[in-house]
């Protein structure tokens, strides 16, 4: 569903993004695993429109939207949950539904995805009138997930959802990740921990000082290694 | 005590319009956390052009009013397209400095419209002051309260349930968030400004209308005005303007009758230099909007 | 040289004391509106000491750098803490403060039979140690720009010291300069007094070329302008904002083009090219530039010098 393809993403001089390319597959979760400085946000960035690359193509179901502006990606179906949450602190969770629907414009059924939401995210619920900013880290974690879905993405990139998150709430975190994709989101998913990143993926890929190192399946690389890898890097071998 | 309550009742309804200003000031420093430095000279290019029609064509105090709005709004998009899109997020000072240069722009082509120091604006109603119980009421500055309270309902309504305001609210909160849900964060800002000017458009008509006159000093005074105001009510808030040009007003009146205009003036500022060096969020606005803007001026 | 561009370039001179002082600030990282503040009080003060005291100049240029520095210290021990346009509204408050004080601040003694001080909105006149002392206007046009001259070399070299360099940090960067452990707030502060230091001295410069000045002068335009100044020429060498000065004085006031059209077309130059050079004309990159390439022709001129062999740079 998401073909990337020889992505180069640079902040002035410094080259983030050095050529990826990877695929996320429809109905799948992808896996994106790597070291801090690998360029993982970076290339989520890039691929939802925030950042401009500096050549290669992003194809979502056949149609180019690398360079496109962010709000057209979002009505072309990407929605990224973003590092560090980002909600709207000053706003209410239900306003920081609505503006999830944002490129929807005038479209009645959101006042039926917004409960839906409710639904999925009951603590949400509770808190509907509460100040986002307000909100523990993990009920921000979930306000981003539904702001991301009120879209009605096709896929959903989500960047590090475990980040600052006490181990019962990434287990919960993740256990929704799991309930998404099993009603049919495609999700592309960065992640540090990756252990619980394999136990979800369907495929991962390695990054390391911006470029994919690896590709496969999980258990085709020894977890330990993909671990060590993932956290600290392969060792170079000094020239 | 009459007076008190007299002075505060002037003072208020003077300060509707300081509101209005600093209402504009907000809308844009909320958006993009800039000053612009030719917002009161944006307004002023629209009352000239408003005074020059009527001067020209002879033409009454509602379109003339319609004239200054439309006039300040597009003149506050050439402000934005030169001095504030091209900068992006960066560039905070140069875009002030740019804002500044376009101030300078607009007074000599407002003097060169217009020559004359001196020139008579349309009066909005022409009616005595007359009184209520104790109290004396111009009904220039009625009508100047009712039509800003309006001006400003309206903004408030736009921001809350137009999908327009709900985008315009969500970059003043997080510029970054509003671009990854999908908010088309350029043209929610130029929109933004562009109601800025138009707000201050309302607000200088108003002020003219009430004067019976427009002179070229009257961007830099406008500028002052709303500063103040959107200082005193807490930068980028907008409950916060109208809060600070009502406190403005109030203040003002009650200087100007105690001590004359040169004291109120001084006390006007240094009412905000107090509330600078006490209370930097203003009253109602935040400090963290100040430092976020630092924060993400560091990202 | 007549009479009109020795009171041109003179005023350049003057001028690009304020233009100074709003860099020195911005050097730190804080947006001033407020240096006419200082601008003022250095002129009355030295105004009063000549004028009224019957002073040399040299105290007096001192006294009104003195009380520059002094009132700009109290200002930012007030306000330093407040980040960026907290701190610019603040300045410019506490700057429309000092001009509308000065409005209401009257004080004349008898010199030698008639009345010599500050009156009011009336100004302050009367200020004739120039001319008294028969200085030609040729001789304090060499004054004034030793005295910039010394002070351009002061922020040469300062750029090269430890200080200069923890000035920069704290203006571009002041979350990393502070967990470096430096105290930004100081630093800051340490530029406040210098930078009112500079434009009590301009000040001082200045009343006494003008020989009367009004609080009418002191105003937000000539505050933004100081700052503008800096934009215009570049905030890469403390020859930009001297630059700026240069520019818009210079130009401006001396031709004869664009009568009545001048600042139209000067505003706009100003918006471009503040759209392609963000830090003015002699920027960061400018000046690196130039001085890399000063390096490489300096150092091919010494090889090919007879005795290069022997040099080791």
């Amino acid at each position: 569903m998401l073909e990337v393809t020889d992505i180069a993403t640079a902040y002035g001089k410094i080259e983030a993004l050095k050529g990826v390319s990877l695929s996320a597959g429809k109905g799948r979760i992808t896996c994106l695993l790597g070291p801090n400085g690998a360029g993982k946000t970076t290339l989520m960035m890039t691929i939802a429109g925030i950042l401009k690359p500096r050549r290669g193509s992003v194809r979502l179901d056949g149609e180019e939207i690398a360079g496109l502006p962010s709000a057209r990606i979002v009505s072309r179906g990407l929605a990224l949950v973003p590092e560090n949450r980002l909600v709207f602190p000053q706003m209410s969770v239900k306003e920081n539904l609505e503006a999830g629907a944002f490129q929807r414009a005038r479209d009645p059924a959101i006042a039926e995805d917004i409960e839906r939401m409710y639904q999925r995210f009951p603590r949400l619920k509770d808190r509907r009138d509460q100040l986002a900013g307000t909100l523990s880290g993990g009920e921000q974690q979930m306000l981003a997930v539904a702001r991301a879905l009120m879209s009605r993405p096709r896929i959903l990139l989500m960047d590090e959802p475990s980040l600052g998150l006490a181990p019962m709430v990434v287990e919960e975190v993740f256990r929704i990740v799991g309930d998404l994709n099993r009603d049919g989101v495609t999700i592309l998913l960065v992640e540090q921990n990756a252990h619980l990143a394999l136990k979800v993926a369907h495929h991962f890929y390695l990054m390391e000082q911006g470029r994919v190192t690896f590709s496969g399946e999980p258990g085709k690389l020894a977890e330990d290694e993909v671990v060590q890898r993932a956290y600290l890097g392969t060792r170079r071998a000094s020239a | 005590m009459i007076d008190l309550i007299q002075n505060t009742l002037d003072g208020a309804m003077v300060g509707s319009s300081y509101a209005l200003l600093a209402l504009g000031f907000t809308l844009i420093f909320g958006t993009m956390r800039r000053l612009n430095l030719a917002y009161g000279p944006t307004i002023m290019a629209g009352a000239y052009l408003g005074t020059y029609a009527s001067l020209r064509f002879g033409i009454g105090a509602l379109p003339v009013a319609i004239v200054v709005v439309v006039g300040a709004a597009l003149v506050g998009l050439y402000v934005e397209r030169l001095c504030f899109r091209p900068f992006g997020d960066s560039a905070a000072i140069a875009s002030m400095v740019s804002s500044f240069a376009v101030w300078m722009q607009i007074e000599e082509a407002a003097t060169l419209l217009l020559p004359r120091h001196l020139n008579a604006f349309p009066a909005l109603v022409a009616g005595p002051p007359f009184t209520l119980g104790p109290f004396l009421f111009r009904p220039e500055h009625l009508l100047m309260l009712a039509v800003a309270t309006a001006a400003a309902g309206l903004v408030y309504w736009a921001l809350h349930h137009t999908r327009f305001g709900l985008g315009v609210r969500t970059v003043i909160d997080h510029r970054r968030a509003a671009e990854i849900v999908g908010v088309p964060v350029e043209r929610v800002l130029m929109l933004a400004f562009i109601l800025a000017s138009a707000i201050g458009g309302v607000a200088g008509f108003l002020i003219a209308a009430t004067d019976h006159q427009i002179t070229p000093m009257f961007g830099m005074w406008a500028t002052t005005k709303g500063l103040i105001a959107m200082m005193l009510g807490g930068l980028g808030s907008v409950p916060g303007a109208i809060a600070g040009g009502l406190a403005l007003g109030i203040i003002e009146a009650h200087m100007q009758w105690a001590f004359g205009p040169q004291v109120r003036d001084l006390i006007a500022w240094g009412v905000l230099f107090a509330v600078l060096a006490l209370w930097p969020g203003g009253l109602m606005g935040s400090r963290r909007l100040a430092d976020a803007a630092a924060v993400q001026r560091r990202l | 040289m007549d009479d009109f561009l020795i009171g041109v370039l003179t005023n350049i001179g003057i001028i690009s004391f304020v233009a100074l002082s709003a860099y020195m600030l911005l050097l730190s990282g804080e947006v001033s509106f407020g240096q006419q503040a200082y601008f003022a009080m250095g002129a009355y003060a030295a105004g009063m000491v000549t004028a009224m005291l019957g002073w040399h100049l040299v105290p007096a240029l001192l006294a009104g750098a003195l009380v520059g520095a002094a009132a700009a210290t109290a200002v930012g021990s007030a306000t330093l803490r407040l980040s960026g346009f907290y701190f610019a509204m603040a300045t410019l408050a506490f700057a429309e403060m000092t001009r509308i004080a000065f409005e209401l601040f009257a004080f004349r003694i008898d010199v030698g039979g008639t009345p010599v001080g500050p009156n009011g909105t009336d100004g302050f006149g009367d200020i004739r140690y120039l001319f008294e002392n028969g200085i030609t206007p040729l001789q304090y046009l060499m004054f004034v720009y030793a005295l910039l001259g010394l002070v351009l070399t002061g922020f040469f070299v300062l750029e090269r010291t430890r200080f200069g360099r923890a000035l920069r940090q704290a203006g571009a960067d002041p979350l990393l300069a502070e967990l470096q452990g430096l105290s930004v707030v100081r630093i800051r502060l340490l530029a406040a007094a210098a930078a009112g230091a500079l434009a009590g001295l301009g000040g001082g410069l200045y009343v006494h070329l003008l020989t009367y000045i009004e609080p009418a002068s002191f105003n937000i335009m000539l505050g933004v302008h100081s700052l503008a100044y800096g934009l215009i020429g570049g905030l890469g060498t403390a020859l930009g904002p001297v630059l700026g000065v240069l520019i818009d004085i210079g130009v401006l006031e001396s031709s004869r083009l664009f009568a009545g059209y001048r600042m139209i077309v000067f505003g706009g130059l100003v918006a471009l090219l503040l759209i392609v050079r963000p830090r003015g004309l002699l920027d960061e990159r400018a000046v690196h530039w130039i001085t890399s390439h000063l390096k490489r022709s300096m150092y091919a001129a010494g090889r090919s010098g007879l005795d290069g062999s022997l040099r080791r740079r």
